[in-house]
């Protein structure tokens, strides 16, 4: 099997490490990644396809409704967006607060035990899930189920969004579930590499933040937990989107029946601040005795949603580490065999998200792998990307767009995105002209500027035993023990 | 409700949930049509052709897994399904996969224990790219020692990755040594270091010649084409590879299992212990199948699971707690894996295991929990439905293992028709105590430090 993105990523001192002697020090390569015969007989036209529209409407609330009909299967499924209520808003001290309440509103309404909620919906066959992000902005309510028993699952939803009962004894029961999964997770390399990223690119910025802490969770009451939702589940500024077995008429009544009692608390929008200007490039290591392997992670702050050069950047990053065909994949797999996977990948949400590559290595050959992945940086930086390469990584993303059309929900998360970041109308519509038109010179302008040597950051978890002196060959490093401590 | 005897609910919350149960969907999921049909080599080519979305998808199943391998060479099947990617006649090294994605399409390959298969789905104009890509491999699969070593090393990776690196790793690994006597199920698909390092070119080259053969091979291909095209272009690039003598039947014989089996493992990489038991049933081939599936919905599906409901949030005696079944055509198990809250028992948590499966034997099955099983089939079912590579696995699997790709259209009617005296009966004759493996493994000492 293929595989491109393993579960971590890292930050670096990148130009002490770009010395010319890489390339004497890296040992040759003994077979080529990808070698083109060209006889296959592929298609060179892009197949034209339209993108179905949904319906849209604004309630009196503030909610905006968007559903997109399909009658294919019967079957709905639905996201409800409620800005305002993820972990970017949530105190100082009070790290996983709106994840907190997000898990806890499915376990109890003013009607409804959390046992029944659970077998009501299982009975059905239907999902529901509240899900708050330590650093999203907004809970997303959604869900599924065969298109007759969307009438049921409305009610349920409604009730959970509307009258959550925050029941001591489950409060008690996340906090001892979460307790122990906070213990789990340390013990995966991906998630350390992560958290140590997020820490280094955004500082004390709410994207840093991966998980809550123990102490924040003990302390977390029945009323501050209704509090945060009674402020945050607002209408206002929320979204519904609806996919699949349903008109708008029969959603819009639907939903404004059930939600009759949603109403506009006359809220302001939130407002999102930028995470602090990277102080310079870094090497971050963390200690996990008996690791067999390195986990890295090279990356740096990139730019919002909205940036014109949105395109222009996933262009690049689709060259560098879009997948099987990046040039990480080929380079550190196909012909170097250090890895089973490599890629990267562009966060652009409505602050200055990230741009990271990630992988993960046997211990012997950390400093090679490293090397060559700050070498790709460079490269992208140093040379334009040939026009094969470009007509090619333009090709298969706007030629992919034809799968999109198997999948109503996915199709309408074009549009979601669209509403929540007040992109043009014909916004999708343009998409493949825009891409179309990035060039390579703009390639390389992007990467010197965003992925500038002086920005990278390094995140590197393995074997202290066999890895920490390789590392501090590159630079000055930083290092942690696998609980998050800071190792003098 | 009258399972739990807490009395916690309220009369209104009762009735609350009795009228919610017996509401079950009437809903009747769509049917698949398909042709099924042979060409001269063997190759068996199966087409379900709709025009939904402008996209099709091609399954390309081997009868070849793990079980195949010979001693000494546990993981090659997988090794060789890397192998598929490196080239062949007509298609460079890693073309295959650059293709296919510089045109917008995604695929990949997978291998099991009993079956190796390829994938992709792309953009309906590339019908003829798909099958020629599919046809070069199987026809002349080039076998280059620099390659070989070049995809030894990524698999290697991928063992530590996946297995070496991660807590419970050696656990997974464990499960189907402990349980399974025969050779052909008791290694992993990944393979051991040393095997994998020996592989050779000449293994390769007897694998393909062996296994890789057009009759030993099933292709579905679903989704916007016509049956006639796919049928045109399947005998222009396929027909012509020879077929080979059938490859040596696998002894999928399981010796019957006389007494428990445990085992103490001590992971260096974990910091919570966890519970492995490990129940042999019978294999997907069984009449006994469905009511397994059902059983394993009863104990372990959702948050109002007995499992979940009782175990982890009743009782608060784990923290994970999950059942399932791998599909196999040979020895198979119902696997549970339970992480232990902390401070909390493991002989507590086995001991509460023991008795949500003793509930099941002895006491009654809730109506609710049928309703529950059949309609989670059938949304299941459904939710499948909407993919073109879905449908074409499905075709294609159903096709290797019942010799039958209509089971797309029946499997779901089959599960309705379980009932819950079948669910209790396979519970009681399955789920016993000689018949299961128990491994329990513990972070190893010293503690990790700065526990939560």
């Amino acid at each position: 099997m293929i595989r491109t993105s393993p579960a971590v990523a890292g930050g670096l001192t990148a130009t002490l490490l770009l010395a010319a002697t890489l390339l004497a020090q890296d040992p040759p390569s003994p077979t080529q990644g990808v070698v083109k015969k060209g006889k296959v007989p592929v298609s060179r036209e892009i197949l034209k396809v339209k993108l179905p529209k949904p319906v849209e409407a604004d309630l009196p609330n503030g909610v905006h409704l968007l559903v997109l009909e399909d009658h294919r299967l019967p079957q709905i499924s639905f996201q409800i967006f409620v800005p305002g209520a993820g972990g970017y808003g949530d105190p100082a001290d009070q790290p996983g607060l709106a994840s907190f309440v997000a898990a806890m509103m499915r376990e109890g309404t003013a009607t409804r035990t959390s046992e029944q909620i659970s077998q009501q919906l299982e009975v059905m066959a239907a999902t529901l899930n509240v899900t708050a992000g330590m650093a999203s902005l907004e809970s997303t309510i959604s869900g599924s189920c065969l298109s007759d028993q969307f009438d049921g699952l409305i009610d349920i939803t409604a009730d959970v969004l509307l009258h959550p009962s925050f029941p001591d004894q489950e409060i008690a029961r996340y906090t001892q579930r979460t307790r122990a999964g906070l213990s789990q997770q340390r013990a995966n390399p991906g998630f350390l590499a992560a958290e140590m990223f997020a820490r280094g690119v955004y500082g004390t910025h709410p994207a840093a933040r991966l998980s809550p802490t123990v102490a924040a969770l003990d302390k977390t009451t029945h009323d501050a937990l209704t509090a945060f939702h009674r402020a945050h589940y607002v209408p206002d500024h929320a979204g519904i989107a609806i996919a699949g077995d349903i008109s708008m008429a029969a959603a819009r009544k639907l939903i404004e029946t059930k939600l009759a009692a949603w109403n506009k608390a006359g809220v302001p929008p939130m407002t999102v601040s930028e995470p602090a200007a990277l102080g310079g490039p870094k090497i971050f290591f963390i200690g996990r005795p008996n690791s067999v392997q390195t986990n890295l992670i090279v990356g740096t702050q990139a730019i919002t949603r909205t940036n014109p050069e949105y395109d222009v950047l996933q262009v690049m990053n689709k060259v560098i580490g879009g997948g099987p065909t990046g040039r990480l994949f080929i380079h550190l797999r196909e012909e170097k065999g250090y890895t089973y996977g490599a890629s990267s990948s562009l966060s652009a949400p409505m602050y200055r998200g990230d741009w990271s590559a990630a992988t993960s290595v046997r211990s012997e050959v950390t400093e090679p792998a490293l090397r060559d992945l700050l070498a790709e940086v460079a490269l992208l930086r140093d040379q334009p990307v040939s026009d094969t390469e470009l007509a090619d990584a333009k090709r298969s993303m706007i030629a992919s767009f034809a799968l999109s059309l198997e999948s109503p929900a996915q199709l309408l998360n074009y549009y979601v995105t669209r509403w929540r970041y007040g992109l043009a109308a014909d916004y999708w519509d343009r998409y493949p002209e825009r891409v179309s038109a990035v060039t390579a010179a703009q390639i390389q302008a992007a990467a010197r500027t965003y992925l500038a040597a002086d920005r990278m950051q390094v995140v590197a978890v393995g074997d202290p035993a066999r890895v920490a002196d390789t590392l501090k060959k590159l630079g000055a490093v930083e290092t942690y023990d696998a609980d998050g401590k800071l190792v003098p | 409700m009258a399972r739990r005897p807490s009395g916690r609910l309220t009369a209104t919350a009762i009735l609350i949930a009795l009228s919610m149960a017996v509401s079950p969907s009437a809903i009747t999921p769509p049917r698949i049509a398909f042709t099924d049909t042979k060409l001269s080599n063997g190759l068996r080519l199966i087409v379900a052709e709709d025009h939904v979305a402008p996209v099709f998808s091609i399954a390309v199943i081997y009868n070849v897994g793990s079980r195949d391998e010979r001693q000494g060479r546990t993981g090659f099947a997988h090794l060789f399904e890397h192998m598929m990617f490196k080239g062949s006649e007509n298609v460079g090294p890693g073309e295959h996969f650059y293709t296919i994605f510089s045109n917008g399409g995604t695929m990949n390959g997978t291998t099991n224990k009993e079956r190796t298969l390829y994938f992709e789905t792309m953009p309906s104009n590339q019908l003829e790219a798909g099958l020629f890509l599919e046809a070069d491999r199987m026809r002349s699969l080039a076998i280059v020692q620099d390659n070989l070593d070049n995809q030894r090393k990524a698999v290697q990776e991928e063992r530590r990755q996946g297995l070496d690196n991660q807590p419970y790793g050696r656990t997974n690994e464990a499960v189907d040594q402990l349980a399974f006597d025969n050779p052909a199920y008791k290694h992993s698909v990944i393979g051991s270091m040393e095997d994998l390092s020996a592989a050779s070119t000449q293994d390769v080259a007897s694998f393909f010649q062996t296994y890789y053969a057009p009759n030993n091979a099933i292709i579905a291909v679903a989704g916007d084409v016509t049956t006639a095209g796919v049928r045109a272009l399947a005998r222009k690039y396929f027909e012509s590879i020879p077929a080979q003598p059938a490859p040596p039947a696998v002894d999928i014989t399981e010796t019957p299992q006389a007494s428990e089996r445990r085992l103490s493992l001590e992971d260096p990489l974990a910091r919570l212990p966890r519970l492995d038991v490990s129940y042999r049933i019978p294999s997907d081939l069984s009449p006994d199948g469905d009511a397994v599936e059902v059983l394993s919905l009863v104990l372990s599906s959702g948050r109002s699971s007995r499992f979940y409901e009782n175990i982890v949030r009743q009782k608060q005696l784990a923290v994970n707690l999950n059942a399932f079944a791998p599909e196999s055509r040979g020895p198979r198990l119902l696997r549970i894996i339970a992480t232990p809250t902390p401070g909390k028992s493991l002989d507590d948590l086995e001991a509460a295991i023991e008795a949500e499966i003793g509930r099941v034997q002895g006491g009654p099955i809730a109506d609710w929990e049928m309703d529950k099983a059949r309609n989670t089939a059938r949304r299941q079912l459904v939710a499948g439905l909407g993919q073109s590579l879905s449908r074409a696995i499905q075709l294609a699997q159903f096709a290797l293992v019942f010799n039958d790709p209509g089971r797309i259209n029946t499997a779901y009617e089959r599960l309705t028709k379980v009932t819950a005296a079948d669910v209790q009966r396979v519970a009681k004759q399955y789920l016993t105590r000689e018949n299961r493996s128990v491994i329990v493994t513990r972070p190893a000492p010293p503690a990790p430090k700065g526990g939560l």
